[in-house]
């Protein structure tokens, strides 16, 4: 039996979705940056412990500095969001409390994940003790680059979205 | 004999000569001033040294201006591309569009001789129909290739933009059909937010030479790609066929199984030729 999900990625400008989008869609990672522009859209067939099979429908959407912003017809029908911050810049993570706030109950249903990029450039010690001390939940720290963290992440969001 | 006669006598002896050569300068000044205020009699006179020197002109152009002519214009086409191209667009579209009327007669007659000189049933029925229509078969033919025809159809859910189901009349093809369902809701989306004109919906996008047709219901929307010339009849029809569909066929049931759905619309389009 096929599924089908949608997936959005949202956060500031920079914090590396794209990098993310391309690193599990196409084990690519490339240091030049474009912005997003709209929206991309890929698919990743995904082969789950049950046989199944997932299609998950990523929407990399362009970078938005106030989650408000963002284009409220992207985020309908979506089954899940992962909200990326890049772990070197505090202010795509200042807000994430609000932020959070706004899309759960904006879009109840939508499971949320908050992820922070660009772990090969921190230490982490120090980063993950700010974080904690700002008050800052997340669940998973990634790295685009060197693939740190990537594959897993997505595939237990497969999981979660698929049962 | 009074003085003033003798005097005028006088005059007259010592004058003559004189007299005689006033009198001929006005008569040469009367047939001048006749010639100059009388348009035609100097027409006359001076019409053949112009056209003379405006022959021996216009040969020279070429050796005198026309380097500095060219040079003029070479410079104000350089300066100016756009207003050019502004300029010639549309004689080049009349150009090209007289040239392809041209060819389609050409291809029109090519094919009515060709269908006369080739006997079978097929070509008898189309001469026929040809005749009842009052064209000739070309024609036909030509109105025929550029029928309308249904592609490729797309159910998809309106928020997600997750593909439901689709049918495709023609063989497989390789595109990903999530992913076209996908950007078209995203397209759909952007147009829709862009001029925010509250409920009004995208209900066409056209390529080349194809037409995507957007039909919109509640929960999902029907988008189905046409080759062809989509015209107000094929799309009339396509629309009561997509409604008939949709309202004697699809139930929430159908939603949310692809498989089923698929299967359905399959059917119903491949009995109904649009």
């Amino acid at each position: 039996m096929k599924l089908s999900k949608k997936v959005v990625l949202l956060g500031h400008f920079g914090v590396g979705k794209t990098s993310l989008f391309r690193r599990f869609m196409d084990d690519e990672f490339s240091e030049d940056y474009k912005v997003t522009l709209g929206v991309q859209i890929k698919k990743n067939i995904i082969e789950m412990p049950d046989g199944r099979e997932l299609s998950m429908i990523i929407w990399d959407t362009e970078g938005h500095t106030n989650i408000e912003d963002t284009r409220k017809s992207y985020l309908l029908g979506s089954n899940a969001f992962i909200y990326v911050f890049d772990l070197t810049r505090e202010e795509t993570y200042k807000n994430l409390p609000n932020d959070l706030d706004y899309l759960s109950k904006n879009y109840p249903k939508v499971v949320i994940k908050i992820l922070g990029n660009k772990c090969d450039l921190i230490n982490e010690k120090e980063t993950l003790l700010q974080l904690k001390n700002l008050n800052i939940n997340y669940n998973c720290i990634t790295s685009a680059k060197t693939n740190k963290n990537v594959q897993d992440f997505f595939l237990d969001l497969a999981n979660e979205i698929a049962r | 004999m009074e003085e003033s006669d003798k005097l005028k006598i006088l005059k007259e002896l010592l004058f003559t000569e004189e007299k005689e050569y006033t009198d001929s300068i006005a008569e040469k000044l009367e047939i001048l001033s006749k010639i100059v205020y009388e348009k035609q009699e100097l027409s006359h006179k001076v019409d053949p040294i112009i056209d003379d020197k405006l022959e021996i002109f216009v040969k020279e152009i070429p050796k005198t201006l026309g380097p500095t002519i060219t040079e003029a214009l070479k410079e104000e086409i350089k300066n100016s591309q756009d207003a050019v191209v502004e300029a010639l667009f549309p004689i080049i579209g009349k150009m090209i569009k007289k040239y392809i009327a041209h060819e389609m007669k050409l291809l029109s007659e090519n094919i009515s001789r060709k269908t006369k000189s080739a006997f079978s049933f097929k070509n008898w029925f189309k001469r026929k129909k040809a005749k009842v229509q009052g064209i000739s078969t070309g024609d036909l033919e030509i109105t025929e290739y550029g029928k309308p025809q249904l592609v490729q159809m797309f159910v998809i859910e309106k928020n997600s933009g997750l593909l439901i189901a689709d049918y495709s009349p023609l063989s497989e093809n390789t595109i990903d059909k999530e992913m076209v369902a996908g950007m078209l809701t995203a397209i759909k989306s952007f147009v829709e937010d862009a001029f925010e004109e509250g409920n009004q919906n995208l209900e066409t996008i056209e390529y080349e030479l194809f037409t995507i047709h957007i039909q919109n219901f509640y929960s999902y929307y029907i988008a189905a790609v046409v080759a062809g010339a989509y015209n107000i009849n094929f799309k009339e029809r396509l629309e009561n066929q997509i409604l008939e569909f949709a309202q004697k066929y699809i139930s929430k049931k159908d939603l949310e199984s692809n498989e089923l759905f698929t299967k359905k619309i399959k059917k119903y389009f491949e009995n109904e030729i649009v």
